[in-house]
C-alpha cells in the first residue's frame, strides 16, 4: 500500500465484505497524530488474530494481508491499531493511530477519494464521515440525508461525487489532512 | 455541504441523467477490488474507467466491484461483461490500459489481446 489512502480503503472494504450497510468513520489529526475510527454495523466474524496473516475469513485463499499490512503501517510509526466486536450491537470498531511525524510514515494520499470511491464502488451502503477537532465532532458528510436532499439513492455519479470530493477535500485541508505528510 | 444552490443545480443534473439511463445494461465493467487489487491501484483503474464512462455520454455501461479473484499477481484486473457474450478478464490493467480496453473493447467490442488474461468465468 503506497498511502493511508490506500489502507482506509481496504478497511472500509473488509466492511463492505462482512454486509454491513453503514460504516462511519471518524478522523483526528492533531499534532502530527493522524487517527482514525471505523466503525461498521457488519457481522463481527472471530477477531482473534486478525492481524496475523494466515487468518481470514474468505475461502478462495487461506492469507489475508488487509489488517495485517495496515498493522505494520501503523506500528513503523509508533502507532497502534484496534479491533474491537461490538458487543451492543452487532459489527466491528477497527481504531489505528499513526505519527506522522515519523521517518516511515507513508503519506495520507487522497482520503476524500477513499469515500467517493467507496460510493461508486458500494452504492447500497450508507456513509457517516466525522472529524473531531479539538474535542469537538462534527459530522462532514452523511449519505443518508444527503440522498434526501438530492432526492435520488444513487451518489455514485460523476457529478456528485467531484462535488462531494472536493467539498471533503476542503474540510481535511481545515484540520492540516493533505495529500502528504499533513501541516 | 449544505449549500442548497449548489446541491439544487447537482439535484437537476442528477434527475436528467436519471432519466436517460434505460436500467439496461449493455457493458459492466467489474473491478477487483481486494487488499491485493487496491495495493496495484486498481482505484485508480476504476476512477479512470468512470470518467470515460461520463465522457462518452453513454447511459448503458456500468462498473461494479468484486473482491480478490485469487491471482493477485495479475492485478489490477478487470472483468468486462458484455450483454450476451462471455465475459472476459484483463490482468495488469492501469489507467492507460483501462482506456486501451474502453476504447476498443467497451466500445466497439474487440478483445485487447494484449492485456487478456481470460476468457469465459
Amino acid at each position: 500500500m503506497k498511502t493511508i489512502a490506500d489502507h482506509l480503503f481496504d478497511i472500509l472494504e473488509n466492511s463492505v465484505n462482512a454486509q454491513a450497510n453503514k460504516i462511519v468513520v471518524k478522523l483526528s489529526f492533531n499534532n502530527k497524530i493522524f487517527s482514525c475510527q471505523i466503525r461498521d454495523n457488519g457481522i463481527a466474524t472471530n477477531l482473534e488474530d486478525v492481524t496475523d496473516p494466515f487468518v481470514t475469513s474468505r475461502k478462495t485463499r487461506k492469507v489475508g494481508l488487509g489488517l495485517p499490512l495496515l498493522k505494520a503501517t501503523v506500528e513503523a510509526t509508533g502507532g497502534y491499531l484496534e479491533i474491537v466486536p461490538l458487543r451492543k450491537k452487532s459489527g466491528t470498531k477497527v481504531k489505528f493511530n499513526i505519527n506522522m511525524n515519523h521517518i516511515d510514515a507513508r503519506p495520507f494520499g487522497d482520503l476524500a477519494a477513499v469515500f467517493t470511491d467507496a460510493l461508486l464502488s458500494w452504492p447500497e451502503v450508507d456513509f457517516e464521515i466525522r472529524i473531531v477537532n479539538h474535542k469537538q465532532e462534527k459530522k462532514i458528510l452523511d449519505t443518508v440525508d444527503l440522498k434526501k436532499d438530492l432526492q435520488t439513492d444513487q451518489l455514485n455519479n460523476i457529478e456528485i461525487q467531484d462535488y462531494i470530493k472536493k467539498y471533503l477535500q476542503d474540510e481535511l485541508i481545515k484540520i492540516g489532512i493533505n495529500q502528504q505528510f499533513g501541516d | 455541504m449544505k449549500n442548497l444552490e449548489e446541491l439544487k443545480k447537482i439535484r437537476e443534473k442528477v434527475r436528467k441523467s436519471l432519466e436517460m439511463r434505460s436500467g439496461d445494461f449493455q457493458v459492466k465493467i467489474v473491478v477487483c477490488l481486494g487488499t491485493c487489487g487496491i495495493a496495484a491501484g486498481a482505484r485508480q483503474t476504476m476512477n479512470r474507467f468512470a470518467e470515460l464512462i461520463a465522457q462518452s455520454g453513454r447511459t448503458d455501461l456500468i462498473i461494479s466491484t468484486t473482491g480478490c479473484a485469487g491471482f493477485c499477481e495479475q492485478e489490477p484486473m478487470i472483468k468486462i461483461q458484455e450483454k450476451g457474450k462471455e465475459p472476459v478478464t484483463y490482468g495488469k490493467v492501469d489507467v492507460q490500459a483501462a482506456e486501451e480496453i474502453f476504447h476498443q473493447h467497451v466500445l466497439q467490442g474487440q478483445v485487447v489481446n494484449q492485456y487478456l488474461f481470460t476468457k469465459g468465468e
